[in-house]
This record gives C-alpha cells, structure tokens and sequence, in this order.
C-alpha cells in the first residue's frame, strides 16, 4: 500500500547485440551525389545532391532511397492494419483519430451494416449513423485508399475487423510494430491481441468459440473473468516495458517478455529495475531463437 | 564606461570566458513520452524545454487551414521562477508573443511544410531557467524537439546572440551582458547551406561593424551546430541500437 | 483536466476491474504509481522539487521576497500560490486553456497550505507588522496524466523542505527606522520545518468503490471524487468534493477514512527519501531532465 518512492537516476540503455554498424543520418546530411537514385520518404533534393531531412537511418532498396526516422506519426499504406479511435461522426462517414497526420476516414460505404452486406444504403442508416459507431467508440480496420493530402480511408468489410468490446488499448509507437502476415493474435497465455500497425495495441479475452462469428457491432458487456483479466494487465505492462527500451513488439516477443514477467507480480512490472530485467531477458530468448 | 567591465584588458568576459567563446551546452531528446517529440537544453545557466506535438489535424480554427501546407503554431513562455525578478505572468505579455511569432517564423523557413497540406504542427518552448540569450536556447531546443519528433527539415536551425564591446564581437551573450547596454544581435542560422532564417538587432550600431558582427554570429552558430549535431547522433545510436532488427 | 475519450465497453471493462481490486495496470485500488522525486533542480530560487508520478510531472520553484504583513495577522508571514498549466502538458493548454484549471489548483492549494497549522508562519515574521518573508510558490506542470493534486502536494512538501531562506539582521539607522541586512554567507540561512505539511490525497469513485491515484482512463469513468490533506499524524486538515457527480454520506465517511490511511502512509518514505537526498550532500549526482 505504501507508494514507492525514489531518487531519479540516470537510465543506461539496455541493449545485447552490437549489430552491424547502421548508416545513421541527421538533417542536412547529403547521402549521395549520384543522380541515379530515386528518392523515397525523408529525403529531399537539394542542389542534384541527395540530402536527409529527418533523422535516422537511410534504407536502400535497388535505386530507391529513403531515410526512416526513430519516431513519426503513422504513415498508412494500403493494406495496413489499424486500431483508432472514433472522434466525430459526420454525414455518411466518421472521422477515425490513428495517430497520423490528419484524421482517417471512415466512409458508411465502407462498413458492414447488419443485415447482409449487399443492402444498399438508405436515408435511413445515414440518420442512425449513431447507432452503429459513436464518438469515442474503437474499430478495427484495414486500410483501403490513400487521399492525396495524406489521409486514410478505411473499411471493415470483413467479419474479423469492426467495433472493439471490452479490453485495453496501449499507445504506442508506429516504428516499433514489426509489419507481419497477420496482426490478431491469439497468444497461449489465455489473450488475444491486435498490434495495430498505427501503434495502437488492443489486448482482449480471447472470445470463446460461438462468438467468433459474430464480428459487427454487437459487443458483450458480460464482465471479464479475473484471471483473464490478470493476463491483460500483465501482457500491458510487459508492452509499456518493451517500448520503453525500444524492443520491436510482434507476437514472440511479447510472448517471450511474457513469459519472463511470470516471477513478479503484475504491478511490479514497471518498476525501472524490474523493466530492465524483463527485457534482457526478452532480448536474450529471440538472440538464441534467431542463431 | 561599461566597456571596460565586460570586456578586461586581457580578453576575458564577465564569466571567465573569451570574446568568442560559447557557454557549455547539454542536452537530451526525448525527456517527455506523452508528447510527439521534446527535447531539454541547457546553455550555461539558461534552461529551456521544448515540446512538439504533430502534425496533427487542425484543432480550433478550422478556417486557419492551409490547403498546401502545414500551419506552424508557436508558444514561447517563461517559468515564473526563471527570472531573478519574480514574473507575474508565464505568458500572453507583448515580449512572449514577440518571441513566438519569432520562433514561428524561424521554424516555417526550416521545416519542410508542405509536406503536410491542412495539417498542423505545434512547438511550446518553456524557459526554465533566464541567463540571456533566450531566444537563442529556445531555437536550439526546438530543433531537437522537432528531430525528435521525426518531422522533417531541411537543416538544423542553430541560433546565437552577439553583442558588440569595444569594437569586439562577443559571442553567446548572458543575461548580465545583455542588460548591460551592449548592442545585441540574435541570428538564426542553416548551417550547412549559410542561410539566415532570422535576423533581430535592437540597439545602436554603426553600419561598418555590422558586417564583422554578423560573421561573427554565424561563426558562433556554427560552433552550435556541432555541438547540436553530437547530441542528436549520440541519441540516434543510443536508440537505434535497442530497436535492433 | 485534459480529458481523453474512452468507449462503453472500455468503461464496463475498468468497472469490473475496480470492483475486483484489479485494475488495468495491475494495481489494487489503494496503490500508488512508481514516484520519483528530486530537489534543488532550478538554481535561482531558494528551494525546488521536480516529481514524477507514472506519467504526470511537476516542477515547483520557491522565491523567498521581504513583504508586508497581512493586517489581520501582523505577525505571521504567509504563501502565495500560482499553477501554470503549460501547453508542453497537452495542446489544450494553449493560450489561455490552462488558466481556469490553474486557478482551481491554487485556490486548493492556499487552502490547504497556507494556514499555521500546516507550515509555521510565525517563523516568517521578521518584524511584526512591517516585515515578513513571503514565499512564492509556483507549481509549473509539464505533462499530466492524472492525479495532479497528490504530485503537486507531494513535489510542495518536497521543495519547502528544500528552501533556505537567508537569515535576516535587523539594525537600526539614525533615523530610527528599521533597515534589514540579508546575511551575505550563503550556508546562513533559515531552513522550515515540514513536518505538519500535509499531503493531498485524491480519491475517486468509479461504481461503487473508491480508488486512489487514477489514470486519465480512470477519471473519464469516474463522476465525481474527494480530495482529503493528511498530515503525518493522520488528522485530516482539508476535504474537498470535486465533479459534476453527486456522493451519498457513507461513501464520504468510507472515502474519508481510507484517505487517512493512505495519507498517512505517504509521508514516512517521503521523509525518509528526503532526508536521504540530504545527507548526499555534494556528492549527489544532479539529474534534472538530463537523465
């Protein structure tokens, strides 16, 4: 019960591998003078010399470069899963908050509405808008157009995105969610997790079988039993814990810090030493995994 | 004459310091996690903290939007304790706005805006600690903030305050010199290409030591920019070595 | 308070959590969030703290100026109080955001501290109604993630016991007026004793319990709560309901007592740490925001 209190100290990065030396960046820097090269995101051209404009580390592929920088707001592309909130609903469509530059969209064209998906939409669904999504709900979606100022346009045409029920969601990063084949997991531990490619992470009670299924709108306000709930909150902390040391989170390694976690109690997880420990471990289970 | 103390006969400022001397600086990036970028600095006594939130969408004023590019928004403000003076209040005196719309300007000739149509991007400077040479720190701190924020620039922006003693330029001025009725310029630079982004003088200067004076700002912003570079390629490896795919 | 918007389902899940003592993060509903605590960070005042309670940070600055004597209390010196709510906090904060939650801050917190029961005031009294010391505090927010009112108190209790006012000779000059010399040797000074200082415990009601230390989350479900000082010995100096929600009476009494509980624990390790600071002396390494 006694709050722990302490002395700030000076944090010392925690890292195991020494890696290949990467090529680093900072804003100004001229990458290359050879003209041959196209330039991709984070670069700009300045004089027929190719320069940085962010800060980071330079990527090459064939004749493309680009510079990817440590931290940015979500960048979607076609295809990308995302978790996000809804901030405003609109006539036939809702503005989507994804940590991006300006507000996803979310077109009533876009979305499954009870009933099949070829109904056409009526008058009627426009007013009951409200009824489907409101303002501050969570969705599931895929993104499924880029407009030419930069925002996204997403859909849940299928019965695995759509309204979120009960769970937490995590904040985080875009650059620290590894891109994969699928981002729902359903972990061994007993929760199910949804890395969102914008950063946000949605941890929930795997659903039992007959409500799979379900998808839409439909969310079970039934309580959470108290050991999937104890799960949750651990695999939350270890999240916090991984991105705070930078670690890139896909399904083992959350798996792996999980697993390392098991020996403290679930609200000793963020204490810094505690962290520390947990994630060296965390990077020592995927080194051996990987050599 | 107040020359004479400012500036000894020896070359030595009032802080032990040579005419073109820098005061130390530190720094970190990345200080707040809530925040999109931050960063803290610290230049001799003066203390500032830098926060940016963005791009994001156009909050308020939807009608401020610009279809072409992002609108920059700028808050300078003081900690009521960082002056020896107690300041009644943070912000919202004419000196505060002055320094935003300053540090607003400096920022739109560096970032690179129009990569962002109809979106905005906020930079609040707080001065934590006064010593001179404010607006400078703020510049230097901004930076970071912006870099760390991934957004991009097209240099860094490295700022200095000069004043002019006994036909000297001294570089990097604190609050003691400054108030000591020496003629101050502060200089915002792109180090790499020599572009000034802004140019503020507001005391009597003759025209034939105007050139001199500004060399000697540029000089000193490019001593700057070094130090500014080190920190940001330090946290580059710190970070990037943890991410390690 | 900057606010954040959280779903139905979102509310119902940390609902259930509090009614089962499990919160989202693993804590139980008296537990407080990993606090840092630091003094002497800004230079140029008589005394400062910065505290760090999970994501919320506070920086307070004290001055010490010579003033005149409120006349009612002629020999007693007293506090003022100003909170700025900075926009490095959250955009909303812009401008003139901040000022109304600012001006609801201090106004608490003359209430709260500035009595002669909590800090001794007659200790600030340098000539009975013509001088006294007067101490500025300001309380300069840098990022919020609820529970505002206990790391304000906490981060206040730390820099009062952080100040040194200089030591004071009154000498009379020829005229017979009183002139005041300020001790030119800076270890020559007056230091306070925090020990009645209270700590401000917040307690929210989310359903039917009550929790201590709330997350921005939390708050968005919870109607309305009761702020509570506690001094060390466990007497309750200040009470005080806050939001739009109403309580019935035994909520109150119940909220009341496990306030005291929780208060009274906070100030042991408080002292303990501050003392701790104090005796490394020289030889602490200074943090800051450079850590």
């Amino acid at each position: 019960m006694a709050a722990d209190m302490r002395l700030p100290t000076i944090r010392k990065p925690v890292s195991l591998c020494s890696g290949e030396r990467k090529d680093l960046v900072v804003p100004g820097d001229v990458i290359t003078s050879d003209t041959g090269f196209m330039r991709g995101h984070g670069t700009y051209v300045d004089e027929d010399k190719l320069t940085a404009s962010v800060a980071g580390e330079v990527q090459r592929v064939d004749k493309l470069i680009c510079v990817r920088p440590l931290k940015t707001r979500f960048n979607g592309e076609v295809g990308d899963v995302v978790v996000g909130r809804i901030t405003e609903v609109q006539q036939k469509r809702w503005k989507v908050e994804t940590n991006s530059r300006l507000d996803s969209v979310l077109l009533l064209s876009s979305v499954n509405l009870p009933g099949g998906e070829l109904r056409r939409r009526s008058a009627e669904d426009e007013l009951t808008m409200r009824q489907y999504l409101l303002e501050g709900d969570l969705i599931s979606a895929e993104v499924q157009s880029v407009f030419s100022d930069g925002a996204l346009s997403l859909h849940t045409r299928s019965l695995k995105y759509g309204k979120l029920g009960q769970g937490v969601l995590v904040q985080l990063s875009p650059s620290l969610i590894k891109r994969q084949k699928t981002h729902f997991h359903n972990l061994p531990c007993g929760a199910s997790i949804i890395l969102g490619n914008n950063g946000f992470v949605w941890l929930y009670a795997t659903p039992s079988n007959e409500e799979e299924e379900a998808g839409g709108f439909y969310t079970s306000l039934e309580p959470v039993s108290l050991s999937d709930r104890e799960v949750i909150s651990r695999l939350r902390n270890c999240l916090l814990a991984l991105a705070a040391h930078k670690v890139l989170l896909y399904d083992t390694s959350v798996l792996y810090c999980y697993e390392s976690s098991l020996q403290h109690q679930v609200k000793d997880i963020l204490k810094p030493e505690v962290m520390e420990e947990i994630v060296m471990l965390t990077q020592q289970k995927l080194l051996e995994q990987e050599g | 004459m107040a020359g004479l103390e400012l500036l000894s006969d020896q070359g030595y400022r009032l802080d032990g310091r040579k005419a073109t001397e820098l005061r130390k600086v530190q720094a970190r990036m990345g200080v707040f996690a809530q925040a999109d970028g931050s960063a803290y600095l610290e230049q001799g006594n003066t203390k500032a903290l830098a926060v940016v939130y963005g791009p994001h969408e156009m909050r308020g004023s939807r009608s401020r939007t610009l279809h072409d590019r992002a609108v920059i928004n700028c808050q300078y403000s003081m900690a009521t304790f960082s002056t020896a003076e107690r300041k009644r209040r943070p912000h919202g005196d004419r000196k505060s706005t002055e320094m935003s719309l300053h540090l607003k300007q400096t920022f739109e000739a560096a970032v690179m805006t129009q990569l962002y149509p109809r979106s905005q991007i906020d930079i609040y400077v707080k001065i934590l600690q006064s010593d001179g040479g404010n607006y400078s720190v703020c510049v230097n701190a901004a930076t970071l903030a912006v870099i760390d924020a991934g957004i991009p620039m097209r240099d860094y922006v490295c700022a200095c305050t000069v004043g002019f003693v006994d036909e000297t330029p001294l570089a990097d001025l604190c609050y003691a010199e400054e108030s000591g009725g020496v003629s101050s310029l502060a200089l915002a630079l792109l180090p790499r290409g020599g572009q000034i982004a802004l140019l503020q003088m507001d005391a009597r200067l003759h025209q034939d030591h105007l050139e001199t004076l500004i060399e000697a700002a540029m000089t000193a912003c490019k001593g700057v920019s070094k130090v500014l570079d080190q920190v940001v390629r330090q946290h580059l490896e710190e970070v990037s070595m943890l991410t390690g795919e | 308070m900057a606010t954040v918007k959280v779903s139905e389902a979102e509310k119902v899940y940390i609902l259930h959590g509090i009614r089962d003592d499990l919160r989202v993060d693993g804590r139980g509903c008296e537990d407080y969030r990993h606090v840092e605590i630091e003094t002497d960070v800004v230079s140029n005042t008589d005394g400062s703290a910065k505290v760090t309670l999970g994501y919320t940070a506070v920086l307070v600055g004290i001055k010490a100026d010579i003033g005149k004597p409120k006349p009612m209390v002629p020999n007693e010196g007293y506090l003022e109080f100003f909170v700025d709510c900075s926009a490095n906090a959250t955009p909303e904060f812009e401008g003139r955001g901040g000022e109304e939650l600012g001006t609801e801050l201090s106004n608490t917190l003359y209430k709260v501290f500035n009595n002669k029961h909590s800090v001794d005031l007659k200790s600030l009294c340098i000539s009975a109604g013509e001088h006294c010391w007067v101490l500025y505090v300001d309380v300069l927010l840098l990022q919020c993630d609820g529970n505002l009112y206990d790391a304000i108190s906490i981060a206040i209790k730390a820099a009062l016991f952080n100040t040194k006012i200089p030591r004071v000779h009154i000498s009379a000059d020829e005229e017979g007026g009183k002139e005041i010399e300020l001790s030119d040797d800076p270890y020559d000074c007056m230091r306070l004793d925090v020990e009645n200082v209270p700590c401000i415990v917040t307690l929210c009601k989310v359903g039917h319990r009550h929790v201590v230390d709330v997350t921005l989350q939390e708050k968005a479900c919870s109607v309305a709560s009761l702020i509570i000082s506690v001094t060390h010995k466990g007497t309750i100096t200040c009470t005080r309901k806050v939001g739009g929600g109403s309580l019935d009476p035994e909520s109150i009494f119940e909220m009341t007592e496990a306030g005291k509980r929780v208060g009274k624990a906070l100030h042991a390790p408080l002292m303990a740490l501050l003392q701790q600071e104090e005796s490394l002396g020289k030889k602490r390494q200074k943090v800051g925001f450079l850590g």
